[in-house]
C-alpha cells in the first residue's frame, strides 16, 4: 500500500461530500415536485464541484505537510471552512443565493440569519468541521494506509 | 594462470558462505508474532471519543435543533 498516497489523500478527502450530494439533491426535487420558487440548483455548483474538489486537495496538502508541522489532521480540517466560507458566500451572492441586508443575511431566499448569529455558526462550522476531520477522514485515512 | 584464480575464488566463497544444513527450523514459532504484528497494522478502529468532543458535537447539534433555518446553508458548506 505504499503507492500512489496522494490519490488515496484525494479520495479519503471527497468521501464525505460525496455522500452529502444526494441530500441537497432532495432539495432539489422538493423544489421541482413542489414547485418551490428558489432556483436552489443554481447554487449546487458550489457542494457539487468546489467542495469535494478543496476536501480532496486539502487532505493531499495534510498529506504533504504533517511530516513537518505535525499539525492533527482535526486542526488541519477545521481552518478549511476559513478557505470555504469566503468562496461560497461569494459564488452564492453572484447567483442570487445569498443576500445581504441592513440586519443579517438572507440565504435561499427563506433562511434569515441575524449578524449576531453569524459568528456562533462560523464556530459551529469549525467545530463540525474539525469533528468530521479527526473521525471520518482520519479513519478514512487510517483504512487507506496513509496515516 | 586463468584455472588457479577461478580455483582461489571458488575456495574463498566456499569459505566465507556457511553451507545450509538440511531441516534446519527457527528455535521458536514464528507465526504468533506475525499475526500480531499484521493485527496492529491493521487496526483501523477509530480512536475513544473524549469528552470535550462529546460537548462539542452536542454544542452544534443544540445550535442546529435551535435554529433548524441553517441546516441547508451547513449542508451548502459540506
Amino acid at each position: 500500500m505504499n503507492t500512489h498516497p496522494y490519490l488515496r489523500a484525494y479520495l479519503a478527502g471527497v468521501f464525505v461530500p460525496t455522500l452529502v450530494l444526494p441530500l441537497l439533491l432532495t432539495f432539489v426535487v422538493i423544489r421541482l415536485v413542489h414547485q418551490v420558487p428558489i432556483p436552489v440548483e443554481q447554487a449546487l455548483i458550489f457542494p457539487m464541484a468546489v467542495v469535494p474538489l478543496l476536501w480532496g486537495l486539502w487532505n493531499m496538502l495534510w498529506l504533504v505537510s504533517a511530516k513537518r508541522t505535525h499539525l492533527p489532521i482535526g486542526l488541519h480540517g477545521a481552518i478549511l471552512p476559513l478557505l470555504l466560507m469566503p468562496i461560497g458566500a461569494k459564488l452564492a451572492t453572484c447567483v442570487g443565493m445569498l443576500a445581504i441586508g441592513d440586519y443579517g443575511v438572507t440565504w435561499f431566499q427563506t433562511a434569515h440569519v441575524p449578524y449576531a448569529l453569524i459568528a456562533p455558526m462560523f464556530l459551529a462550522a469549525l467545530v463540525g468541521y474539525y469533528l468530521v476531520w479527526k473521525y471520518v477522514v482520519g479513519f478514512l485515512n487510517r483504512v487507506l494506509g496513509i496515516a | 594462470m586463468k584455472e588457479d584464480k577461478q580455483d582461489r575464488m571458488e575456495m574463498l566463497l566456499k569459505r566465507s558462505v556457511p553451507p545450509v544444513e538440511a531441516d534446519q527450523e527457527p528455535s521458536r514459532d514464528l507465526w504468533p508474532a506475525t499475526l500480531r504484528g499484521l493485527e496492529m497494522r491493521l487496526d483501523t478502529r477509530p480512536p475513544a471519543v473524549p469528552w470535550f468532543d462529546m460537548a462539542l458535537a452536542g454544542g452544534v447539534l443544540g445550535l442546529i435543533a435551535l435554529f433548524p433555518a441553517s441546516i441547508p446553508v451547513f449542508l451548502y458548506y459540506l
